[in-house]
């Protein structure tokens, strides 16, 4: 058989044969599960799991800020104000344009910091601009949708507002959870997306980048942020 | 590289070279330790884990029974969110699919993150043959590509190297003139492949599961490669074998639950990316072209057999992490991509019986595999049941059926039996000259010299068991006569 320019019917013949169908089912109902598993979440409050996902985070060595959510802007004007870690010298921010940061006043809080020489806020009739502005700049500051408390994993959403480069150029994430919005477990965050059309990408982020392919060494800043900050805010 | 490789030496060779590599004994000591105690501790704590393990199961075996179905339901998905996609029947088709990709775009630069179905097909070779530049950005991938050495372990390959080796590597073939202290050299390479990461005009990159329902493909990594890889180059090829594939996001939650926990003894790994397609209207970074590659390259022909309980695996590491054969003989003597426990079920599944020499049976048949499996394979089981069917298929080594005829007569045959055992002694004992274990000096002994090179062996008993215990049980009557309960303490 010549190769390549196969069709799915060419990819699924052999497998429905194999499988001893005569065709392929139109439809295939979902049976119903034998088995449910128990979680660590199971029963706990929503303020309990806002400390188990502050706790597990610390335990990924996430810096883990709570502030009120009115206190937002100097939260995060506190943290960039540190200027490049270890460093402090000036440093550049790149930050989603998020409804939520405008009427808080983060993005006056982040220019009036002395530390900061460029606050880049990702706009979508700019191109390529913010991903050169993400490639250089220490901090990157995004607002995830939810937070997952088991495995104290932000939850983000891709968009014209928010890129991916923001949570993953710089040498500094810092991502803001609304304590509203942490769920117990990654099932109740899937849950929510089911049925809804996904954007185009989610990604789920705990912690620093790493790596240990070198003698197991566990490294951080492989090719992703160095440093991560979750900033809870309720 | 295909499934196999290093196939111009015999299996015995391989073990015999990695068998005095210390170095790389030790690195698999250390990464077994490790993760097999960080998947301890995990387990431990999370009470619904046998649980999470049997839903895991039959969400599998589900997908797996009506795995017609899902492909077909996850292509139709994928294709609806503007995925193109190219179906592979063969390995070789896939990569027919990907060269035309590159000649389409007029493409010569590519990064790719981790995937095992790519070393399956040899896509780098064949991509290098026509002159594309192909850069491994795992770093593990990475010291191996530009070491030209293969991969050890399915979740660390590049083990086998220590961070001296690893830092001359790069002096040698980048120009790196930093230490050897793996922070360092990590950094280096973030340094360097952070610019092949925006220069690449093709990332290809594999997938953990893809989700029936919503059509989207996932990826599971810590060094943050595979979203470099996903996010800047215009052009995404995503490799996708027919067994990735969950029914739907709740399933993938089940899965996630396990595999980070099994595979490296984490909770979550730093970054698992969902994808449903190219970048949106507005949106700057992402792929502008997404092209899923659906392989099957061998995989449905375990359907519906006794080994279709493969087709559940998750590709985790966990039955390699806990192995004392792997242990041993290291990542490199099975000669397969596909090592340890998982690979001596999966390389015969995929490429026969025919070019994996004694593969097989580099297995002791413990079950710890078995028991640490996070989606319940009875690997041990299947291994045996590979050991079978050679037999059945007569692929098994010629001598070996004389032989074991010959075995049979002789304790099918009480006469024939007793006989043997009261010539063996004398015989056995004077080549044991004396001691009362046949040690090395009798390796001039065909069939014997495979146990005595290494171990000792027992000559026979002057006296029989049932004699001794006929004896014993006296003994024991005769104590209790005198009172001595149960003898000393």
């Amino acid at each position: 058989m010549a190769l390549g320019n196969k069709t799915l019917d060419d990819l699924l013949t052999p497998i429905s044969k194999q499988l001893e169908h005569t065709g392929v089912a139109n439809n295939v109902e979902l049976p119903a599960w034998d088995f449910k598993a128990v979680r660590v979440t199971d029963g706990m409050s929503a303020p309990e799991l806002v400390d188990l996902f502050a706790a597990e985070a610390e335990k990924v060595r996430v810096a883990v800020h709570r502030c009120a959510r009115t206190e937002l802007a100097t939260c995060l004007g506190s943290i960039v104000a540190e200027g490049v870690p270890e460093t402090g010298e000036a440093c550049t921010v790149v930050c989603a344009n998020d409804e939520r940061f405008e009427q808080g006043g983060v993005y006056a809080a982040l220019e009036a910091q002395d530390k900061v020489t460029k606050l880049t806020v990702w706009d979508e009739t700019r191109g390529q601009e913010n991903v050169d502005a993400a490639l250089t700049a220490t901090y990157g500051i995004t607002f995830a949708a939810a937070g997952i408390a088991e495995t104290a994993t932000i939850v983000q959403p891709t968009n014209p507002k928010c890129g991916r480069a923001i949570s993953l150029l710089p040498l500094v994430h810092v991502a803001v959870i609304d304590a509203a919005t942490i769920e117990p477990t990654m099932l109740e965050v899937m849950e929510n997306c089911t049925g809804k059309k996904l954007p185009s990408q989610v990604c789920f982020i705990s912690g620093p980048s790493a790596t240990a392919d070198i003698e197991l060494v566990r490294v951080e800043g492989v090719h992703g942020p160095m440093y991560v900050h979750y900033v809870i805010a309720e | 590289m295909a499934i196999l490789y290093n196939t111009d030496k015999s299996l015995k060779e391989r073990v015999a070279d990695c068998l005095e590599d210390d170095f790389k004994h030790n690195a698999i000591k250390t990464a077994q330790e490790v993760f097999y105690v960080g998947r301890g501790k995990l387990v431990a704590e999370m009470e619904g884990w046998e649980d999470l393990r049997r839903h895991a199961v039959e969400v599998r075996n589900h997908v797996t029974e009506n795995l017609d179905y899902y492909v077909k339901q996850f292509a139709q998905n994928a294709e609806k969110n503007g995925c193109i996609m190219h179906y592979a029947p063969s390995g070789d088709d896939a990569l027919w699919e990907v060269l035309d990709i590159f000649e389409k775009h007029g493409a010569s630069y590519a990064v790719k993150s981790k995937s095992m179905m790519t070393e399956e097909v040899g896509l780098n070779e064949i991509l290098e043959e026509t002159g594309i530049k192909i850069t491994e950005t795992d770093c593990a991938e990475n010291i191996l590509q530009t070491a030209e050495s293969k991969p050890s372990h399915i979740v660390v390959p590049a083990l086998h190297f220590d961070r001296e080796a690893i830092a001359q590597i790069y002096r040698e073939k980048r120009g790196y003139d930093g230490s050897s202290v793996p922070e360092e050299i990590t950094h280096y390479l973030r340094k360097i492949l952070r610019h092949e990461f925006m220069e690449a005009e093709v990332g290809i990159r594999g997938c953990n599961f893809a989700v029936a329902s919503t059509g989207s493909v996932t990826l599971v990594t810590n060094e943050g490669n595979g979203r470099m890889v996903d996010s800047f180059p215009k052009v995404q090829i995503v490799f996708v074998g027919i067994d990735r594939i969950v029914p739907d996001l709740e399933a993938l939650d089940t899965m996630m639950a396990l595999l980070p926990r099994s595979a490296v003894g984490a909770k979550m790994t730093a970054y698992f990316s969902l994808d449903s397609g190219p970048a949106g209207p507005g949106e700057v970074d992402g792929p502008e072209e997404v092209h899923i590659i659906l392989m099957d390259n061998g995989r449905h022909t375990l359907a519906n057999t006794e080994f279709s309980d493969m087709l559940r695996c998750m590709r985790c590491g966990a039955c390699l992490n806990i192995c004392p054969v792997y242990r041993h003989i290291t990542g490199h003597g099975y000669g397969s991509i596909y090592p340890g426990p998982m690979g001596l079920v999966l390389t015969p599944g995929l490429v026969g019986y025919d070019d994996i020499d004694n593969m097989v049976y580099a297995c002791s048949l413990c079950g710890a595999c078995s028991e640490h499996c996070p989606v319940g394979i009875p690997i041990h089981d299947l291994i045996r049941e590979h050991r079978i069917k050679i037999v059945e298929e007569h692929k098994n080594h010629a001598i070996e059926v004389p032989i074991f005829k010959a075995l049979e007569l002789f304790w099918s045959n009480v006469p024939v039996y007793k006989f043997g055992m009261k010539v063996g002694e004398p015989i056995m004992k004077a080549l044991a000259h004396g001691d009362t274990a046949l040690a090395e000096d009798s390796a001039w002994i065909p069939v014997v010299k495979g146990w005595t090179s290494t171990r000792d062996f027992d000559i026979l008993s002057s006296t029989r068991f049932r004699t001794w215990f006929k004896e014993h049980k006296e003994e024991q009557a005769a104590q209790k006569a005198h009172g001595v309960e149960g003898g000393e303490q």
